[in-house]
């Protein structure tokens, strides 16, 4: 790998692996003693701290929020896996003025700083709403703001699979006799279904973690307040170890439903091609 | 496909994206402008505004150009490589940006503040990362590292080693290699890729918060001082007319992305 | 099911793809439209097939008019040039899809399937993948796909095109002997005369967007209508300023012939021999010979020739 490669690692190691270490090490209380003589690692005492762990994560405050953050998040991803097939055809099989336009505003979410897209919702469905529709301290304003800025991974994980669809396939269908709906549903979608999945896993890990755009919509009352807003308030009261290890609850879902989302589309993927 | 289904779908697209993105993004502007321009520009204008946008760009001044040469490298290694733990390197460049930033703020905090594994010798020195501009940059950093890297490879592996292979039979050497050959090649991959990154730097949020403790003048970028002006000072005027600042350089960002994207076909496929 | 194509015009934004088209397909035939690429002739199909909705002209199927009836009624085969498989599901699926449209009973399919698959030698393969056969498998699945709903025509796209040499040839004679038992009309498009050839008992050949000639393919050979034809259809010279082919012409002593001229190469290939000459007026041609003939008349390079046809010696 040369010196360059030590340096990258290096960096990464500061500023990725190191810190997710520490949380995850204080997460689950984990103590490393000596004894006797060495700091060879057959003298190394480990122990886990899992009874502060499990009750940091089952605080009723830590309940309820990872709750409220994994239905608000499942919800979203499947809405957003819905509507980012429609808009993906839209772009790609549809011809109007204006669609190189549309096909930017997608990425606004992405380039858009979390907190502008929180204050942006709330301009329109905050306090004094010009059309009169007021979503502060509601989970349908949390979940506008997490539509909002997930929106992005679900049509870009579906349009450039979308563009690369072999045509024939459908006009073979066609000729077969089968109509619209049947041609989408059984012989689109099966080709679709794998960026589907990928995009809904992006999106949902996205949106269990997301706090910038709800941080002001949420108006930190505890109906309204997600995981991420609940670990902030802990660090807020620098109970660090508690947002640890309730971070650490939070790691773990995220990285099941990547995971599971990733293997499932892999799997599928590999028959086709 | 029928003409009613077409023009149904192309409704229920574009009322989507009008009632999630489009109307919103219009009233922010209506309400920036709500108490008419001047309004608008002392609020930007003002000492606090300006100290956290300086802030802002100092953080970006540092941690770009660090992440694009990491970026660069990185990719460089990954396609044109071959070692152990190369799939573990590309993955770990995911990580920051598949959780949460609050989280990646705490991680930063549990390492290196006075209570983090190496609080105590960083503190000997003298460095200190919780509520100092530092923490900051590394939060920061932390939370932009991958998107160099993810610009630049599908093009590298794209273009392949045949050109840089060539250039070596005639007899270049690794610099002029790499300046002559590799980086025009990846250019508007690196700058697609340096773009993304500003865009993130200048917003980051939950990660910054954290690690930052929120002190105006010392440790307030702009987007603290957005949620500071609503949640804080009720200076809803001041979140506004900040927010239209950093939405309106995000639209340059996206005109700039826009453009490399006609330049390079295979940008397309980004982040997701 | 006899096919009568009427006048028909189809442009794209620019070109002019298919122009005033007009041909009688016959029923139980086998047709093979030929033509250099960009000729109009994939066009042409899918206006058969209604792919494409032409500009102008009628599609008439069994005196039935189908211009504008959707591809999903017209009770066609079509097979596309890279066979468009569905990938997601396997062959039996596949065969069974345009069945499935239909509503057929699953019983009807199992068999129906079942006894196609043994018609295109594809037994083994019923749950396989199209990913997991070869280019020669996928295309015979595609062939039994759409032979499936039973269809009143069958339109094939470049079925060979895709293919290494010795698989398209025995595809070829298989797809022969395909429709020799099954007298579905074929229609089949290829740029390849020797395919359309070995196969087909009609060809209509097209150029430009138009149909320049058409008929059964010998008579075509031997009287082609214009100098395209002839060198479409196969080997083709000049000679006296006339387009023929080179086995039509041979090579005698110099004083017999009233054309002279010197060989300036020879290149045998196998039992037949390519003999160039420059003749005396600065042209040059070339003459196809067996290699008998080449052996028993001792040429080689540089030597003085006489050159003509070899009707004149039956005149």
């Amino acid at each position: 790998m040369g010196g360059g490669g030590v340096l990258i690692v290096g960096y990464l190691s500061i500023i990725v692996l190191l810190p997710i270490a520490a949380l995850i090490s204080h997460g689950l209380s984990i103590s490393v003693a000596t004894h006797g003589s060495g700091w060879a690692f057959w003298h190394w005492h480990v122990s886990f701290g899992f009874k502060t762990f499990w009750s940091a994560v089952t605080a009723v405050g830590s309940r309820n929020s990872i709750w409220l953050s994994l239905w608000l998040s499942l919800g979203v991803a499947a809405i957003n896996a819905v509507m980012g097939v429609a808009i993906a055809w839209v772009l790609v099989r549809d011809r109007f003025f204006g669609r190189g336009f549309i096909d930017s505003v997608i990425d606004l979410p992405f380039a858009l700083p979390t907190i502008v897209a929180g204050v942006v919702l709330l301009a329109i469905y905050g306090p004094n709403s010009p059309i009169h529709v007021d979503l502060f301290e509601t989970w349908m304003g949390l979940m506008l703001a997490l539509l909002f800025v997930t929106l992005p991974f679900s049509v870009r994980a579906v349009q450039p699979v979308l563009a690369s669809l072999d045509l024939e396939s459908e006009a073979a269908a066609r000729t077969l006799g089968a109509g619209g709906a049947r041609i989408f549903f059984s012989v689109v979608m099966p080709s679709l279904w794998p960026s589907v999945l990928s995009g809904f896993g992006l999106a949902f890990a996205r949106a269990v973690g997301e706090f910038g755009s709800i941080s002001l919509i949420a108006g930190g009352i505890g109906r309204t307040t997600t995981a991420s807003y609940y670990i902030y308030n802990l660090t807020a009261g620098f109970l660090w170890v508690d947002a640890a290890a309730v971070s650490t609850a939070l790691l773990v879902i995220s990285l099941v439903v990547l995971v599971t989302t990733n293997v499932v589309s892999r799997r599928y993927q590999s028959r086709l091609l | 496909m029928t003409n009613t289904s077409k023009w149904t779908l192309r409704v229920v697209v574009m009322s989507y994206l009008g009632v999630l993105i489009g109307l919103p993004v219009t009233f922010l502007v209506v309400k920036a402008f709500g108490h008419g321009f001047g309004a608008f520009w002392s609020e930007v204008t003002q000492r606090d505004a300006l100290d956290a946008l300086k802030l802002s760009l100092e953080v970006a001044a540092i941690a770009v150009p660090v992440n694009a040469l990491v970026g660069v490298g990185a990719a460089l290694l990954i396609a044109r490589h071959d070692f152990v733990g190369k799939r573990v390197l590309d993955t770990v460049f995911d990580v920051p940006i598949a959780i949460s930033p609050i989280i990646i703020g705490i991680a930063l905090v549990l390492a290196y503040s006075r209570i983090g594994w190496f609080g105590a010798p960083l503190a000997r020195w003298g460095i200190n990362v919780l509520f100092t501009p530092l923490g900051i940059v590394l939060a920061t950093m932390s939370v932009s590292l991958p998107y160099v890297l993810r610009s630049i490879l599908p093009v590298l592996l794209e273009v392949g080693d045949d050109q840089e292979q060539a250039a070596r039979t005639l007899g270049a050497g690794r610099f002029r290699i790499f300046f002559q050959v590799t980086l025009p090649s990846i250019r508007w991959a690196v700058l697609y890729g340096v773009t993304l990154t500003i865009a993130r730097t200048l917003g980051e949020f939950g990660a910054v918060l954290v690690v930052s403790g929120n002190i105006t003048g010392v440790t307030q970028t702009l987007p603290i001082y957005i949620f500071d002006s609503w949640d804080q000072r009720f200076d809803v005027l001041g979140s506004y007319s900040g927010a239209l600042v950093l939405a309106l350089i995000s639209i340059g960002v996206l005109g700039i992305l826009a453009a490399l994207k006609r330049r390079e076909k295979k940008l397309l496929v980004d982040f997701a | 099911m006899s096919i009568s194509l009427s006048h028909l015009t189809k442009h794209y934004a620019k070109t002019h793809a298919v122009q005033d088209v007009s041909a009688e397909i016959k029923h139980g035939s086998l047709t093979a439209v030929l033509g250099p690429s960009g000729s109009g002739k994939s066009t042409l199909l899918k206006l058969i097939s209604g792919l494409e909705k032409p500009d102008e002209g009628t599609v008439t199927i069994d005196g039935e008019d189908m211009t504008h009836v959707d591809p999903r009624h017209r009770d066609i085969g079509f097979c596309f040039q890279h066979y468009a498989p569905f990938r997601h599901m396997n062959v039996a699926k596949n065969v069974a899809f345009g069945l499935k449209v239909r509503k057929r009973p699953k019983k009807e399919i199992d068999a129906r399937v079942s006894e196609l698959l043994a018609l295109v030698k594809l037994e083994g393969k019923a749950k396989s993948f199209p990913a997991q056969l070869s280019g020669g498998e996928r295309q015979r699945m595609a062939l039994a796909r759409a032979l499936a709903i039973e269809p009143r025509v069958l339109l094939l796209d470049e079925p060979f095109g895709a293919l290494d040499a010795v698989v398209r040839a025995e595809l070829r004679h298989w797809l022969k002997e395909l429709h020799g038992q099954l007298h579905v009309t074929t229609v089949l498009v290829t740029h390849d005369q020797q395919e359309a050839m070995e196969v087909a008992d009609q060809l209509i050949v097209m150029r430009a967007g138009r149909v320049v000639q058409s008929g059964n393919p010998l008579a075509l050979y031997e009287s082609p209508a214009t100098d395209f034809v002839h060198e479409f259809l196969g080997p083709s010279t000049i000679f006296e300023g006339e387009v023929t082919r080179p086995h039509d012409l041979e090579l005698v002593s110099v004083h017999q012939g009233q054309v002279k001229g010197r060989i300036t190469s020879i290149v045998s290939l196998g039992f037949e021999a390519q003999v160039t000459v420059e003749l005396s007026d600065g042209t040059s041609t070339w003459v196809q010979l067996s290699r008998n003939e080449l052996s028993a008349m001792g040429l080689r390079v540089a030597l003085l020739v006489g050159v003509r046809r070899r009707e004149d010696i039956d005149a």
